[in-house]
């Protein structure tokens, strides 16, 4: 059998055939980046037409306190006496939806450090506290990797452990922790949380739970194309199993005030062509999200033409990203994300963290470039009054 | 009641007969000018109706043709001539009326497809290509003037003679053209009434004119009833199209299409589909203005792109992305101009105005000298109390205290000391040449449109002074960049007009090396209001930009406004270079956006997309091998 190519590849796109690991190997070595876009434009397009979701969300680190050492991360302090180290009282992170309840989130997104000194409880009266200020508030809290290191730290199982945050109220769980699964990777730049295995585990009892998640994937560090094939094929695999999963978000990484800060960041092309690929192989994934976070607002655009059918939210304060260099802003309102996405000439749509829709745009019919006149002062009409 | 239609004609003899009558029409407003001229304000919405020289119709590539009037020939037309004193087959310099593209292109069809020669143009007013014919140096005179010089000359080529013995067929220089629905039925009936009077009055018009001219009465008379037919019939329009056919064929012209007015509908036959449009820029045809614009509302980004990416292929087939280690240098933010997009400008006597010293200056250079650097990029506001002397000195000092090239000051600044010093603008240029300027930066182009301009910029000079400047910098033989900015004010068609400009002038000059754009980049406090700024927008532009502009060789990713992401995508969006490394730039990073790359990031960005990266110097040389 000869190797697949682009043509090859594009034919078993066409015809809606899986990617196999030959295939999305050929896509990650062709120069011909637009033809990948393209194709993952046509799957993309097929599934979602013009819409692009977003959400009105609202990020919080309560403690960036932990007990593992990953190479690529600059936010964690290991030890809560150490310079810089923080944890929010409840009351701290109470208060920051408090101030926020005239212009409410729909979803808090809570991602930590593996906290040792903190007790289980804390992380139940945070959910329901949160609850308590506003009851249908989405909570999409604790990675595999914290949920897995609760079951640990705090001798329960896993479904224990969610068990418990769900009656708190937990409503589903982020994709990030995933990094990279192959252990030669993975042990090298993440020795001491959860294994591959053990994030993909926590997953799958989540979903059998009912709950739904998210998956991410960390690029662009020392890992190679056939690592992040591998990890998008355990993904797949899981969901054909399950089908848990709504959204796969690739993370590019960044390198500043880290233990990789001499490795280069992955460039513009590199997040474009895994975000593509990421559509083209996950093809039991519902969404793909562009995390305008990671790759800016304006290659989030771009994103939205290649593969992308999401935009994650306002986020309004975001840390883990921004500790590692990131440039972008640290939150974006409302109407800001409207005209992001408009520019792009898709149509907005917003979602809540299940992917409900709570508010539909009207169609953006215009192709992507011309828009008229008035589209572009209905935003910024939207962008002053949001 | 009705809006004046208004009517744009040459002033030449040959149109009296056509205009005549109509200037008496009530609901008419004939205005007269040179052909380009009269090009221009039909493509810019200043006219209804004009009538247009028949390669600006292909050009802009969506008008229509009233029917039954034109200016052509069956035979010779004694009025468009090629004077040479040798053999049409040994012309080696061409000089160009500037006023006649169809008369240039017609000669030049007739020249390359009949005598195998494609000599090297020279852009010049009438009367100086008239005393350029020397040797093998030749020139297309038109119109009255032609009529005048003809028998001063051994060899005169008639070329309508010439299109007639090649083809058997008509030739139309010029016809009614107008847009679809600005024209009535009623109003297009005006046109034939004026021709039919017109024609009435051929004898009439010949005595005035030879009473204002002093050519010989009879001479005129032949002229205009033998020499020149009104027809725009049947064989007519088979010659205009077979015109446009060889001139798309070999290049010159957008591929065209002879399409009539059909006041019924009010509008010209079916368009060309958007993938033949596409197939042909991807080939490297040339485009229309109504093909740039379709494909600016209507293909999907990733045509354009794959499009582009072919042209920029087929132009370097090498897979190198260049760029240059240079400074971009401000020298003085003290600028009179006050544009309502800059936020770098300080006026006269503000107290944040500042001119760089010798010793700043010095620094700088310094620096870019260590850095490996090249050339300094220097470039500032419109300082009235800067006279060219100092320019002249600081240039003769930069360059005789550090090997750098010196890219300096756009046309703006050249208007602006040509003005201030009350001299040509060749002479501002040559003392600048002489005292070490290498090369001018195509800035300030903004939109070569007059509407854009006046409204963004009130006191910038207009878009033929721009190119003005352009072509007697090229002429001297410096060579120049250019650029567009878009996103103020300006329409998806201006901006394609303003490529259409760019382009025209390279066909006479072939003196731009590389286009850049990027849009308006607006920070809070400037009066002008930001308009359509998306990222998407801009690799379309370009992608678009690449199509358009078939004869300039390089196009740069503008990464300093759009950011090094951005920046490295466009790469794949038709740019084969990566602008400039950047120490300082100071009138973008004004407006707020601020990037910084070095030459390693440059080059790992580079690799990244798919390209070897080498550096380049302002003509675009190759300094290192690729790597």
């Amino acid at each position: 059998m000869t190797a697949p190519t682009l043509a090859t590849v594009s034919e078993k796109v066409r015809a809606g055939e899986r990617l196999n690991a030959a295939d999305a190997l050929a896509l990650f070595l062709e120069a011909d980046i637009l033809s990948i876009g393209q194709l993952a434009n046509g799957v993309r397009e097929k599934r979602h037409g013009n819409a692009a979701f977003f959400n009105k969300n609202m990020r919080l680190e309560v403690t960036n306190v932990c007990v593992a050492s990953c190479l690529f991360c600059s936010f964690a302090k290991l030890e809560a006496h150490m310079p810089g180290a923080h944890t929010m009282s409840l009351a701290e992170a109470w208060h920051e939806l408090e101030v926020r309840m005239d212009d409410p989130p729909g979803e808090i997104h809570v991602v930590n450090g593996l906290h040792p000194g903190l007790p289980f409880s804390y992380y139940e009266d945070l959910l329901s506290g949160f609850k308590r200020i506003k009851s249908d508030v989405h909570l999409k809290c604790f990675t595999a990797v914290e949920i897995h290191f609760f079951a640990q730290h705090y001798k329960m199982t896993v479904r224990e452990v969610l068990e418990r945050l769900v009656a708190a109220g937990l409503g589903s769980l982020p994709g990030g922790g995933a990094e990279i699964f192959a252990p030669e990777v993975r042990t090298r730049i993440s020795d001491d949380k959860a294994t591959g295995a053990e994030w993909l585990e926590v997953h799958r009892v989540a979903h059998a739970m009912g709950l739904k998640t998210n998956a991410t994937m960390l690029y662009g560090h020392i890992e190679t194309f056939e690592h992040r094939i591998d990890h998008l094929l355990q993904l797949r695999a899981l969901q054909d199993e399950t089908g848990g999963f709504q959204a796969f978000i690739p993370l590019a990484f960044h390198p500043d005030g880290n233990g990789m800060k001499n490795l280069p960041a992955p460039t513009a092309i590199d997040d474009l062509r895994t975000l593509s690929i990421s559509r083209l192989v996950l093809d039991n994934f519902d969404h793909i999200k562009a995390y305008w976070v990671s790759s800016t607002p304006k290659i989030a655009q771009i994103a939205l033409r290649f593969g992308a059918d999401d935009l994650d939210g306002t986020i309004v304060h975001e840390t883990i990203y921004h500790a590692a260099g990131s440039t972008s802003p640290q939150g974006l309102a409302y109407g800001e994300l409207v005209r992001l996405i408009r520019e792009a000439g898709r149509t907005p749509i917003e979602r809540d963290t299940l992917y409900n829709i709570v508010r539909e745009f009207a169609p953006n019919e215009v192709p992507e470039a011309a828009m008229k006149v008035r589209d572009r002062k209905a935003n910024r009409h939207l962008a002053v009054v949001s | 009641m009705m809006a004046p239609l208004r009517v744009a004609a040459v002033s030449y003899l040959n149109a009296l007969p056509l205009t005549a009558g109509l200037a008496q029409k009530s609901g008419v407003v004939l205005t007269e000018a040179l052909p380009s001229e009269v090009a221009r304000r039909l493509a810019e919405g200043e006219a209804d109706v004009a009538l247009l020289p028949v390669v600006a119709a292909a050009v802009l590539g969506d008008v229509a043709f009233l029917r039954g009037a034109a200016i052509g020939c069956m035979g010779a037309v004694e009025s468009v001539l090629l004077l040479a004193e040798c053999n049409p087959g040994e012309i080696t310099e061409l000089a160009l009326d500037l006023a006649s593209r169809t008369s240039v292109i017609l000669a030049r069809l007739l020249l390359k497809v009949r005598y195998g020669v494609e000599p090297k143009l020279v852009g010049l007013e009438s009367a100086e290509a008239i005393a350029f014919v020397r040797g093998t140096r030749a020139a297309v005179v038109i119109g009255d003037l032609a009529l005048e010089v003809s028998e001063r000359f051994p060899r005169r080529l008639d070329l309508g003679a010439e299109w007639f013995s090649w083809t058997g067929l008509p030739f139309v220089f010029a016809a009614w053209c107008t847009y679809p629905q600005r024209v009535t039925a009623a109003q297009e009936a005006l046109f034939h009434d004026a021709r039919i009077e017109g024609l009435g009055a051929r004898s009439a018009l010949a005595e005035r004119f030879s009473a204002a001219s002093g050519l010989v009465r009879e001479r005129v008379d032949t002229y205009l009833h033998t020499s020149i037919r009104y027809e725009f019939g049947v064989a007519e329009q088979a010659g205009l199209q077979r015109f446009f056919d060889e001139s798309a064929l070999h290049g010159f012209l957008p591929q065209a299409q002879v399409r009539l007015l059909d006041v019924e509908r009010h509008r010209p036959s079916t368009p060309p589909n958007l993938d033949g449009i596409l197939s042909r820029a991807a080939e490297g045809a040339r485009l229309s203005v109504s093909d740039g614009e379709r494909l600016f509302h209507e293909a999907s980004l990733f045509d354009l792109g794959l499009a582009a990416d072919m042209v920029r292929r087929r132009k370097h087939p090498q897979d190198v992305v260049t760029f240059i280690v240079d400074r971009n240098v401000n020298y003085t933010n003290v600028c009179t101009t006050s544009c309502r997009f800059c936020a770098f400008y300080r006026p006269v006597g503000h107290p944040e105005g500042y001119v760089l010293s010798r010793e700043v200056l010095g620094q700088k250079l310094q620096e870019v000298v260590d850095a490996g650097g090249v050339q300094i990029l220097l470039q500032g506001g419109l300082n009235p109390e800067l006279p060219l002397t100092w320019y002249e000195d600081l240039f003769r000092w930069m360059k005789s205290t550090f090997r750098l090239g010196l890219h300096a000051l756009s046309p703006e600044e050249i208007l602006h000391l040509a003005a201030l010093e009350h001299l040509s603008v060749r002479v501002v240029l040559e003392r600048l040449r002489a005292a070490g300027l290498d090369s001018v930066p195509g800035g300030g182009a903004e939109i070569l449109v007059d509407r854009v301009r006046r409204h963004i910029a009130k006191t910038k000079c207009r878009s033929d002074d721009w190119l003005g400047v352009m072509r007697t910098a090229h002429q001297m033989g410096l060579r120049s960049s250019c650029t567009m900015m878009y996103g103020t004010v300006d329409t998806p068609r201006e901006r394609v007009l303003h490529l259409a400009k760019l382009r025209e002038l390279q066909d006479e000059t072939g003196g731009f090396t590389a286009f850049f754009c990027w849009d308006y980049q607006y920070e809070k406090g400037v009066r002008l209001a930001p308009g359509e700024n998306g990222t998407l927008t801009y690799l379309r532009t370009q992608a678009l930009a690449r199509l358009m502009l078939d004869n300039i060789d390089h196009v740069g990713a503008s990464w300093v406004t759009q950011g090094p992401g951005v920046g490295q995508v466009a790469l794949r969006f038709g740019a084969d270079d990566f602008g400039s490394v950047m120490f300082e730039e100071n009138v973008v990073s004004s407006a707020g956006t601020s990037f910084r790359m070095n030459a390693a990031t440059m080059e790992e960005r580079i690799h990244a997309a798919g390209f070897k990266a080498v550096r380049r110097n302002v003509r675009y040389d190759w300094l290192t091998e690729p790597v």
